[in-house]
This record gives structure tokens, C-alpha cells and sequence, in this order.
């Protein structure tokens, strides 16, 4: 501590350890925070139609539209250290092989941000209790709480072979991420673990995607969801 | 004013000084860490961990780097400069260097 340049090197050294240290801490608190996350999916309606990945594709694949009623209390996954909480809504249905694992895939999702985040494009913004667009780009509930009423899907799903009709034992799961401010990513828990209990509910009952209706029009159209037309042309 | 910037760059600080620089570097910043901490968790806030913790590092940056007075109270006596007229004699192993 001789010099001025020696005692900044000094303080600098030992505020690195002291953040570091109280980062740990922090991130440890996550573990202590009970946490009681519930939800309810419903299948509100599914249909399946023909249609092309994107405009000039020639090939033509099946897709399941499904809608549905969600219900969420995840207002305990926002703890001081949560930053955001990904949500994210699976169908999945067995193979055809029942040696292969069964298929899954996200037919919607939304990125919950917690009230210490700053305002982002990508961030959802739950609609007014009304039915129509929020303003002010304000949630009507708190973080974690969603009601959404025959909500249609983001995404429209198809099965890698390209056939999706007559498919059956499909079951809407609820999943999530929670992203903290310092510390792991956590996944959806389903079991308890110590203080957190285990999502009570999140997943719907078992339903079939049903055979195509046999309209002319559908087959020449081309299936897109809200994300598939961001950056293209036309 | 050049002797005053060659003063606080080189330090200026004597012994007990530096000692005393140390304790307040580890004192400052493990007390500002810990009030950060317990601040944040129970106002459930995180930005004002991030602030107090910022802030306790200011405070020990302007507390220690400069030569402040209290660093400087026990100056060492060192030994007169020698010349001839000095009248000091130093032996190394026999031999009269001084």
C-alpha cells in the first residue's frame, strides 16, 4: 500500500471478491424463497389443415391449430432475483414406434418479464381484461398471472413425416424458465424440492388431432403463424 | 504543486498508515457487501444491493487511495543524509563505507 496506483489495485482486488461473494449469496437465497406455482390448461378447440412451410416451398405438410384456455398462478417464481420467467406451452404425442420417444413440440410462449425489468419489444403484454390490446403496454395482472380465453396458438405444429391427422394420447404441458438476476436457470418443477412445491395442475387432458375437413381452399394456402412472417418479404 | 501531485501519486503514506489503509480496504468493503445483501433481501430489491455495493466501493476508493492526513501522523526518522561534514561513521563487516 506504498503508492496510490498500489492501494487501487488493492481495493479493486477485494471488491472483486466481495461482489463475487455476495453474488453466490444471493443466487443461494433463490433456494430458501418458497415458491407454489399453479395452472390450468384446457384444449379449447383443434383442427388440422394442409398447407407449406413458407411461400415457395413446394411441399405440403400437415398442421394442428390448437386452442386453448390458460389459467396460471406463477406469481411465487418472482423473487427478488427473478429478472424473467420464459413460459412456454408443449403438445406432445406418442410416436407411432412405441420404441421412440414421444414427440414434442411448443405451440405458444411468452416472456414474462418481472416489475424490476426494464420495458422490452420481446416482453408479453397480457391482454386487458376486456379482450382487447392493453394500454400503456401494462399488464392488467400481476407478473406470473395469466387468464387467456381461447387463446390461438403462436405457433402451428406439424410431425416430422409431415402428417399430423388421426394422432392420438396428445397432452397440452405447461413448462417454464425462470431467469434470475445472478445465479441458475431453473426449469419447470413438476416434484416438490425443499421450500418449492411442485406445479399443482398444468396439463391438459388427452385428445386426438382430428382427421382433415375436405375444403378446397385450405389446401392452397399457406400456413404461417404470427412469427414465421417477421423479416421476410412478402 | 508538482511536489503535492508527486506526494499523493507516490504515496506519502508511512508505515502505520499503510496497515491502516489495509484494515480500512477489508473493513469498508466486507461491511458495504454485507449491508448490500441484507438491504436488498429484505426490501426484495435488487437494484438497491447493486447501488449500496457500488457505492461502499466509491467510498473505500476515496478513503484509501488518497495520502489523507491520518495515513501520514507517524512518520518514520530516518537516518540524517551523510556527507562530509556529517561526522558519522558506518562499518560494514570491518570496512568504513560512510
Amino acid at each position: 500500500m506504498h503508492s496510490a496506483l498500489v492501494r487501487v489495485q488493492n481495493v479493486f482486488g477485494f471488491f472483486t471478491t466481495v461482489a463475487f461473494v455476495v453474488a453466490t449469496v444471493i443466487a443461494l437465497s433463490v433456494v430458501v424463497t418458497p415458491q407454489a406455482p399453479s395452472a390450468s390448461v384446457k384444449l379449447k378447440n383443434v383442427q388440422v389443415v394442409r398447407g407449406r412451410p413458407h411461400y415457395y416451398s413446394t411441399k405440403r405438410e400437415e398442421y394442428a391449430h390448437i386452442k386453448f384456455d390458460l389459467d396460471t398462478d406463477l406469481t411465487s417464481l418472482f423473487s427478488w432475483n427473478t429478472k424473467q420467467v420464459f413460459l412456454y406451452l408443449t403438445a406432445t404425442y406418442p410416436s407411432l414406434d412405441p420404441r421412440e420417444p414421444p414427440s414434442q413440440a411448443i405451440i405458444w410462449d411468452a416472456v414474462l418479464p418481472s416489475l424490476s425489468e426494464p420495458l422490452h419489444h420481446n416482453q408479453y403484454i397480457h391482454p386487458a381484461k376486456n379482450g382487447k390490446a392493453s394500454k400503456g403496454k401494462k399488464s392488467p395482472y400481476p407478473p406470473g398471472e395469466i387468464h387467456l380465453a381461447a387463446q390461438r396458438p403462436k405457433y402451428q405444429i406439424t410431425d416430422i413425416s409431415g402428417k399430423i391427422q388421426n394422432r392420438t394420447d396428445v397432452v397440452l404441458e405447461l413448462g417454464w424458465n425462470v431467469q434470475p438476476w445472478v445465479g441458475a436457470l431453473r426449469w419447470a418443477n413438476y416434484e416438490d424440492f425443499g421450500v418449492w412445491k411442485g406445479m399443482s395442475g398444468g396439463k391438459s387432458g388427452v385428445f386426438s388431432f382430428p382427421e382433415i375437413k375436405k375444403r378446397k381452399e385450405a389446401d392452397l394456402k399457406t400456413e404461417k403463424g404470427g412469427e414465421g412472417n417477421r423479416g421476410k418479404p412478402a | 504543486l508538482l511536489d503535492c501531485a508527486r506526494h499523493h501519486a507516490n504515496g506519502g503514506q508511512d508505515f502505520e498508515g499503510q496497515h491502516l489503509a489495509e484494515l480500512v480496504t477489508t473493513v469498508l468493503l466486507g461491511v458495504s457487501g454485507i449491508i448490500a445483501f441484507l438491504v436488498g433481501y429484505v426490501q426484495q430489491d435488487i437494484y438497491q444491493t447493486l447501488w449500496i455495493g457500488l457505492g461502499g466501493t466509491a467510498l473505500t476508493f476515496i478513503a484509501v487511495v488518497p495520502s489523507w492526513s491520518f495515513y501520514t501522523k507517524n512518520p518514520v526518522a530516518w537516518l540524517p543524509p551523510h556527507n562530509a561534514t556529517s561526522g558519522l561513521r558506518i562499518d560494514v563487516d570491518g570496512n568504513q563505507v560512510g
